[in-house]
């Protein structure tokens, strides 16, 4: 590969990484912590790039590979694996993947459930705010669900936010969880019954939505695999929201 | 994503004078883009399985959740080579290799870099002299013992504080047995001759530049092979079966062997696998200690940037010695530190 090419691609790279983090879109690949990195990350990859092109027309150097500096000895550097750096900017640029959805929520069926590692730790649960439907993370609501011997949500509502995710003829509230980047996502779910159960499965899935209702009391056990079963009073279809992932 | 195709791969270089002027990369570069502003549409289409979908936001994952690393660690590669003469690393490091080995392990502690960034910093330190043993043993010390990933499992494992020291010790002691493994049996010539050609010292005038051209040169050069990996690890993200993780609890060894495959094959950043082992119910400690030591050590991102910077003759060699000493390490320091098989 040319010494300009290799430039140019690291140039769109940067600039791709740039633009996840301009719009908000890296959120559906990595935690919000890492924005600063993939702003540092682009802006160095664009500069150098651009900088070795700068020097290129400066010194009239027609700019093969290698026969610059330091760097001067027979062969290319960067070879043709550095092609493969195209992959990346496509996929970011012309492609934007969606965040994970019910399709993970499907491909991990089947296995143990993913637990939450520190919800048995977590022995005392504060009790819930005051007031009608206490919006409130999934991972929380399982977690009190499976482990909380006080009975915090004993006749409260909650208002769950998440997507459709259905499995056999059942309904299930999901939402993935994220430890550093989408692909040590796991998903925590919440099945849907109640009243409103029949209207959740009428969406389809990855659909958005807000759910209020309360808790079905011991739906939470080892043999459902500490998936809570929700009584649904209400379903509202939301807007993805731009962070679509729990932590 | 992927319509680059594999007849551009042996791109010719721009031809010498006096033949016909041959297609060159800029060239296909361009036809590829525009083909790709073009055609984005039926790209997206075709991309619109719910499988394909899913593995192409992991591979986007892994690449923006890793760049960022390699970026800091073609950017220390570049102070090394522009900043750091060889007679400084020559005076600081032990002469013995033994000792330069136990150095080298106890650097990797102090520098928390991620296993992309730590790969163009340990060839550089080679091609700067530092003796190969030491480089590699920094190599293999650097993503897995750093404060970080240890804060990192201390979090994911509450109640455990046991397991973080049986990763740091089975962690670093991975990385100081290749390294004396490597001083005992390893050749020079497994690795490329490019990788530990040694550069000319730098006259001071010229030191922005070469810290540049390094670092850009380097990118470019590992940027690929990460990308690579990246793809491999989303397609096995999507093709393992997570049924895998669940018939696990019982068969301990079964356990171990699988998990230390996992980890290689979902190819995980060091600071989020404690969390994704932790999230594993009803899996022992010492299978998920076994996943924490055997993936900073090898997986297949690791194995592509190898093979790219080191060479193939010396990936072939390394990546399954890493492997099988990381999952003894791993074995020994959960049953000497985690009280046995639990």
């Amino acid at each position: 590969m040319r010494r300009e090419t290799a430039n140019v691609l690291l140039i769109l790279l940067g600039g791709a990484l740039l633009k996840l983090a301009y719009t908000g879109d890296y959120l559906r690949y990595v935690k919000p912590v890492h924005q600063p990195w993939v702003i540092g990350g682009g802006t160095v990859m664009l500069l150098l790039g651009a900088l070795a092109i700068w020097r290129d027309v400066r010194s009239g150097s027609s700019g093969q590979e290698g026969a610059r500096h330091g760097h001067s000895h027979g062969h290319s550097h960067g070879g043709t694996s550095a092609w493969l750096l195209l992959v990346p900017v496509f996929a970011v640029l012309f492609v934007a993947p969606p965040a994970l959805g019910a399709d993970s929520v499907a491909r991990s069926a089947g296995g143990a459930a993913r637990v939450q590692a520190n919800a048995a730790e977590t022995a005392a649960f504060s009790p819930l705010p005051a007031g009608r439907a206490v919006p409130m993370p999934l991972t929380e609501f399982q977690a009190r669900a499976g482990w909380d011997e006080d009975g915090t949500l004993e006749d409260r509502t909650v208002a769950l936010t998440g997507f459709i995710a259905h499995r056999g003829d059942e309904s299930y509230l999901a939402r993935m969880v994220i430890g550093c980047c989408a692909a040590d996502g796991y998903p925590v779910t919440v099945r849907l019954g109640g009243a409103g159960a029949e209207q959740a499965s009428r969406l389809s899935d990855d659909e958005w939505v807000t759910v209020t209702g309360g808790l079905v009391p011991g739906s939470a056990t080892e043999a459902t695999e500490f998936v809570p079963e929700l009584a649904v009073e209400t379903v509202r279809v939301i807007d993805p929201p731009s962070d679509p992932y729990e932590y | 994503m992927s319509t680059v195709p594999d007849t551009v791969i042996g791109e010719p270089e721009p031809a010498p004078p006096g033949k016909r002027k041959r297609v060159t990369s800029i060239e296909v570069l361009t036809v590829l883009l525009a083909l790709a502003i073009v055609g984005h549409e039926v790209l997206q289409q075709l991309l619109d399985v719910p499988a394909l979908r899913t593995g192409a936001t992991v591979f986007v994952a892994i690449c923006v959740q890793a760049l960022p690393f390699l970026v800091l660690g073609v950017l220390l590669s570049g102070v090394i080579a522009a900043f750091v003469p060889a007679r400084l690393l020559e005076r600081v490091l032990p002469r013995k290799q033994g000792a330069a080995v136990g150095v080298a392990g106890i650097a990797g502690v102090a520098l928390p870099t991620c296993e992309c960034a730590a790969v163009p910093v340990a060839r550089r330190l080679m091609s700067q002299g530092v003796a190969p043993a030491a480089a590699l043993t920094f190599l293999l010390a650097a993503p897995a013992v750093n404060p970080i990933v240890l804060v990192a499992t201390a979090v994911a494992f509450p109640g455990e504080p046991a397991m973080v020291l049986a990763r740091f010790a089975g962690s670093l002691a991975t990385a100081v047995v290749m390294g004396v493994l490597w001083a005992r049996f390893g050749k020079l010539e497994w690795i490329v001759e490019r990788a530990r050609r040694r550069l000319p010292e730098t006259p001071r005038g010229d030191r922005w530049q070469v810290f540049t051209e390094t670092a850009r040169g380097d990118l470019v050069d590992a940027g690929g092979f990460l990308v690579l990996g990246a793809l491999i690890a989303a397609a096995m993200g999507v093709l393992v079966p997570a049924g895998w993780f669940g018939v696990l609890g019982d068969q301990i060894v079964l356990g171990i062997l699988v998990m230390a495959v996992l980890a290689v094959l979902l190819a995980l950043c060091s600071e989020a696998d404690a969390f994704v082992a932790a999230s594993l119910s009803g899996l022992p400690l010492l299978p998920k200690l076994v996943f924490l030591v055997v993936g900073p050590a090898i997986d297949v991102k690791l194995f592509a940037m190898q093979a790219g910077t080191f060479g193939k003759s010396f990936a072939l060699r390394f990546a399954p010695v890493s492997f099988v000493v990381a999952i003894l390490c791993g074995v020994v320091a959960g049953v000497l530190l985690l009280g046995g098989l639990r």
